[in-house]
C-alpha cells in the first residue's frame, strides 16, 4: 500500500539536497512544494523536459490548417461570394483567422492540457489534511515522498537525518 | 570583472577598413560606368546597415526606459553600436549628390509625376530633405554619445546619479528616435515613388532594423564567448536564451508589421497604393517577396521555437546571421523595384556597396570599443545581470 510523507525544509539549499538524496536511493515519487520559484528543481528531481511546448505547438498548428481549410471551403468552394471583386480563393485574405484559430487553438491546448497533467479538476485532496502543509503556498519549502507503506518509517527517518525540520504523514483517504 | 579598458581589436579594425575601402572603392568605379545602379546598390546597403546602428540605439533607449537589470552586462557592446552614426552621418553624403538620380520628385518629368508630387513640394524639396536628414543624424548622434559617455563615466566614479541620467535620457529619447525613424524612412525610401504613402512603413523598417539589432548582438555574444573580459564570455545560457527569445518574437514582429501593410494595401486596391505592390508582389519581384515570408519569416520562426537552438550561442548566430542577410533582401526588395521595375536584376555592386558598408561600419565600431571597459563595470546591476536566472 502506498502512502505519502510531507516533510518541510528551512532552506533551499537543504530542500535540494534531500530531493538529490532521495532520488540517489531510488525513490522515484518525489515533489517539491513551494510558494516561490526553485532554481534547480528540475535538475534535483531529475524531471524530463515537458510536453507541453509540443502540445502547443500541435494544437497550433492543427488550428491554423483547420482555419484555412474552413474558409478556403466556405468562401472559396462551397459558397463562393463575390468580396471587392477579388476571387474566392484569396490567400492574404484567410492569413488573419488563419493566424487567430492557430492561437487559439494553441492556448486552449496548454490550458486543456495543463488540467489533464495536474489532474484537474479535482476538487480535494488527502494533503489537504495536514494543516502546516498550507505553508507550501505562502513561505513554506516542502518535500512530498510516495513510499510503500512499510518502509515510511525509514523513509521518515532518512528524511529528518536530512534536516527536516517537520515531518508529516498524509492519512489515507477515506479515513476520517 | 575585469575594469581595464578593451586595448584589442587593432587587426580587426585595419582589415575592415581595408575592406571598406576595396568595397566603397569598387562601388564607386560602377558607378561612373552605371551612376544609377551604384547608387541604388549603396542606398540599400546604406539603409540596411544605418537601421541597424538604429535598432541598437531604440532597443538601448527600450532597456534603460524599463530599468532592465538582466541585460546591463550586453549594454556596453549596444551602447558602442550607436557610436557607428557619425560614419553614417560622413556616407550619407554620395546620397546627398546623388538625389536627381535617386528621387523622381528632385526633377519631376512628365505631367503626370509633376501633377503627383505638386501638392508635395513644401515636404518634399531638396533644402527641406537635406534639413531633416541633418535634424535626424543630430537627434541620434546626440542620443547616442550622451548615453555612452554617461555610461562609460560611471566605470570610473561609479556615480548612482548617471544610472538615473541615462535612464531619464533613453526614455525621453524614444518618441523622437521613434518619429525621427519614421520620417527618415519617409524621406530616404518611401519619397523614391512619391505616389505611395503608408503610415506604417517607418514601423516597417524598424520592425527589420530592430531584429538585424537583434542578430548583431547574438553574433556579436558568440564571437566575443572565448575572449576572457569581453561581454560574451561573461553571459550564460540564460543570457543567450533571452537573446533568442527575443530574436524570436521579432521576427514574428516583422512578419506582423510586413503583413499588415501588405494586407491593408491589397485589400484597399487604391490606385495609389496598390502600384507600390503590384510592382513588388507581382511580376518578376513576386519571387523575391514570397521568397521573404519563407526566409525572413516562417524559417527562421520555426527553427527559433527550439528551446536548445537558443540557448546555444553558435547555433543561434548562424540563425541571426542568416536574418542580417534576409533583412537586406527586405530592403533591397523595398528600393529596388523603383530602378528595375520589371523584375530583379543583382548587380555585383549591391554586393560591393553591401559589404563596403558593413565593413566601414565594424571597422568604427570596434575602434570606438577601444579605450572602454568592454561591460559597465561599475553599474548597480552589473551583479544582479551577471546572475541573470529567469523563471
Amino acid at each position: 500500500m502506498r502512502t505519502w510523507l510531507v516533510a518541510e525544509f528551512a532552506g533551499e539549499p537543504e530542500l535540494l539536497a534531500a530531493a538529490r538524496a532521495l532520488r540517489a536511493r531510488g525513490h522515484a515519487d518525489l515533489d517539491l512544494h513551494s510558494g516561490v520559484p526553485l532554481h534547480g528543481a528540475e535538475e534535483a528531481l531529475g524531471l524530463r523536459r515537458s510536453i507541453v511546448p509540443r502540445l502547443a505547438l500541435a494544437g497550433g498548428l492543427s488550428g491554423a490548417v483547420a482555419g484555412y481549410l474552413l474558409q478556403w471551403w466556405t468562401v472559396g468552394v462551397d459558397f463562393p461570394i463575390n468580396l471587392g471583386n477579388r476571387p474566392p480563393h484569396s490567400p492574404p485574405a484567410f492569413v488573419p483567422i488563419t493566424f487567430e484559430l492557430g492561437v487559439l487553438v494553441a492556448a486552449g491546448t496548454i490550458f486543456l492540457g495543463l488540467f489533464a497533467l495536474w489532474g484537474l479538476p479535482r476538487l480535494h485532496h488527502p494533503v489537504f489534511e495536514v494543516e502546516a502543509f498550507r505553508s507550501a503556498t505562502i513561505d513554506g519549502l516542502w518535500l512530498s515522498a510516495g513510499v510503500e507503506a512499510e518502509e515510511a518509517d525509514g523513509v521518515a527517518a532518512e528524511l529528518e537525518r536530512l534536516g527536516a525540520r517537520r515531518i508529516e504523514r498524509v492519512p489515507e483517504e477515506g479515513e476520517p | 570583472m575585469n575594469p581595464t579598458p578593451f586595448a584589442g581589436g587593432r587587426r580587426v579594425v585595419w582589415s575592415s577598413a581595408a575592406v571598406a575601402v576595396v568595397g566603397l572603392g569598387l562601388t564607386a568605379l560602377g558607378g561612373r560606368a552605371d551612376p544609377r545602379q551604384a547608387l541604388f546598390s549603396y542606398l540599400v546597403a546604406f539603409v540596411d546597415w544605418l537601421g541597424t546602428a538604429l535598432g541598437a540605439l531604440v532597443l538601448l533607449g527600450a532597456l534603460h526606459a524599463s530599468r532592465a537589470r538582466w541585460p546591463v552586462v550586453l549594454r556596453r557592446f549596444l551602447e558602442t553600436v550607436p557610436l557607428t552614426l557619425p560614419l553614417f552621418a560622413a556616407l550619407f553624403v554620395p546620397i546627398a549628390l546623388g538625389l536627381r538620380d535617386l528621387y523622381p520628385w528632385v526633377d519631376p518629368r512628365g505631367a503626370e509625376l509633376i501633377r503627383r508630387v505638386a501638392h508635395l513640394r513644401p515636404y518634399l524639396n531638396v533644402p527641406a530633405f537635406l534639413a531633416r536628414a541633418g535634424l535626424y543624424f543630430a537627434i541620434w548622434i546626440a542620443v547616442a554619445e550622451l548615453l555612452r559617455r554617461w555610461s562609460v563615466a560611471q566605470d570610473r566614479s561609479g556615480a548612482l546619479a548617471l544610472t538615473l541620467r541615462q535612464r531619464r535620457l533613453g526614455a525621453a529619447s524614444l518618441p523622437l528616435l521613434a518619429l525621427s525613424l519614421s520620417f527618415a524612412a519617409f524621406d530616404w525610401m518611401m519619397s523614391l515613388d512619391p505616389r505611395f504613402h503608408s503610415t506604417i512603413f517607418g514601423v516597417y523598417w524598424f520592425a527589420g532594423s530592430f531584429l538585424a539589432a537583434f542578430a548583431v548582438l547574438a553574433i556579436a555574444a558568440a564571437v566575443t564567448r572565448r575572449s576572457p573580459g569581453q561581454f560574451g564570455h561573461a553571459l550564460n545560457a540564460d543570457h543567450t536564451h533571452a537573446l533568442g527569445k527575443f530574436v524570436l518574437a521579432f521576427t514574428a514582429f516583422w512578419a506582423y508589421i510586413a503583413f499588415s501593410q501588405f494586407m491593408l494595401i491589397w485589400i484597399a486596391n487604391l490606385p495609389d497604393e496598390v502600384p507600390w505592390y503590384l510592382v513588388r508582389a507581382g511580376g518578376g519581384w513576386r519571387a523575391v517577396g514570397i521568397g521573404l515570408a519563407v526566409g525572413h519569416f516562417l524559417v527562421p520562426f520555426f527553427v527559433l521555437l527550439s528551446r536548445d537552438l537558443k540557448r546555444d550561442p553558435r547555433r543561434l548566430a548562424r540563425v541571426a546571421g542568416w536574418l542580417l542577410v534576409a533583412h537586406w533582401v527586405d530592403v533591397w526588395w523595398v528600393i529596388m523595384p523603383r530602378l528595375h521595375p520589371g523584375g530583379p536584376r543583382p548587380s555585383w555592386m549591391d554586393l560591393t556597396a553591401f559589404v563596403g558598408v558593413g565593413a566601414a561600419a565594424l571597422a568604427v565600431l570596434v575602434l570606438r570599443m577601444r579605450g572602454a571597459a568592454p561591460i559597465p563595470v561599475r553599474d548597480p546591476y552589473l551583479e544582479e545581470s551577471l546572475r541573470y536566472q529567469p523563471r
